[in-house]
């Protein structure tokens, strides 16, 4: 693997001598050692086990180092419904991840509230957490989490900002 | 086989027979359900007609399966017939003995929300009546802790009445985060 970020900023000159920014190296050593926080609460946890276990397997991607502690991952995947009575436990889970985090909401659930439209579900959780990745899907197969985890790791490449961040110019 | 069917159709279930010899004034009315025994008994007696169809050799109605509530407020065919009494506390038992189930309805009217604990006879009808109490409103007198056990402790009414909107009273768009206690 190694080089796969010359090209993009990154000039590689005779030898084994590269240039490049600080930035960049940083945000490829963010991209492709993302540890995720899982957030399961429903069916769509299952779904996410999947995508870790063997047979989809995310440590393809890089993003196998699935943490329990929020203080010790920065990609927050949310994926089931989300309870008025469990919306502040996330809230601050999400809180205690260091930044820079980013979040993926995976399912019609944790997207928009899906099929519950009650009195105590939360529809969905981007009213109280800035959300980087929708995934729709009720539940989504583990090809569609593959695909935000490397949306994720695309928009860390171009260098935008998680969705939670506000930059300062 | 066909006559065969007849006798046991024909046959009174045991536990209905037993009742009615040992309490018969506390039934007020007695159904059949699937193949469940269904009695309706009067809420003063409810606790003696539990605890007999649980220690009872006989029967050993021994396991609580459930407590749940039903709000027959919109079911009037329901409501004629208890009196209008409003809610409908459900005891869902069953018999490893005989593996049969039984269930005990208990009419509860809007005025008088109470009726007695049954955690002396089962641990396990804690939770149970906390969760009735949570989503009904229903007094457990003499329940060691009853207090919500789904909704949080702030919210307020009891949704599974069918009075209480489906979506709420906004509970889901606006909560304060600094008070609750996570
Ligand atoms: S979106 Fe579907 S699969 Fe996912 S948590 Fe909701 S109901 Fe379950």
């Amino acid at each position: 693997m190694g080089l796969d970020f010359v090209g993009r900023g990154v000039e590689e000159t005779d030898g084994n001598i590269i240039t490049t920014t600080i930035d960049k190296v940083v945000n490829w050593g963010r991209k492709n050692s993302l540890w995720p926080m899982p957030f399961g609460t429903a069916c769509c946890a299952i779904e996410m086990m999947a995508t870790l276990a063997s047979k989809f397997d995310l440590s393809r991607f890089g993003s196998e180092a699935i943490r329990f502690s929020p203080r010790q991952s920065d990609l927050l995947i949310v994926s089931g419904r989300i309870s008025i009575k469990m919306m502040p436990v996330l809230k601050r889970i999400y809180d205690q991840m260091p930044d820079p985090k980013w979040v993926i909401s995976m399912g019609a659930c944790a997207s928009c509230g899906g099929v519950f439209d009650t009195y105590t579900l939360i529809q969905g959780v981007d009213q109280f957490i800035p959300v980087d990745v929708y995934i729709p899907g009720c539940p989504p197969r583990p090809e569609d989490l593959i695909d935000a985890v490397l949306q994720v790791q695309q928009k860390i490449t171009s260098g935008a900002s998680p969705k939670g961040v506000e930059v300062v110019v | 086989m066909n006559e065969e069917k007849e006798v046991e159709e024909q046959s009174k279930p045991l536990v209905l027979e037993k009742l009615e010899e040992h309490h018969a004034d506390s039934l007020l009315a007695q159904d059949e359900a699937r193949g469940t025994v269904v009695v309706v008994v009067h809420k003063e007696q409810v606790y003696a007609v539990l605890e007999y169809l649980k220690t009872d050799p006989e029967l050993a109605y021994a396991f609580l399966v459930d407590i749940t509530a039903v709000d027959n407020s919109q079911m009037e065919s329901e409501l004629m017939q208890f009196d209008y009494a409003r809610f409908m506390i459900v005891y869902q038992l069953y018999s490893f003995q005989d593996q049969c189930r039984v269930r005990v309805r208990v009419p509860v009217h809007e005025n008088d929300l109470s009726v007695p604990s049954v955690t002396a006879l089962w641990k396990g009808a804690n939770w149970l009546e906390r969760e009735t109490y949570d989503m009904f409103g229903i007094n457990f007198e003499g329940h060691p802790d009853l207090h919500r056990i789904l909704m949080p402790d702030d919210f307020e009414g009891h949704p599974l009445r069918k009075d209480y909107p489906l979506r709420g009273r906004g509970e889901r768009e606006r909560f304060n985060f600094d008070k609750q206690n996570v």
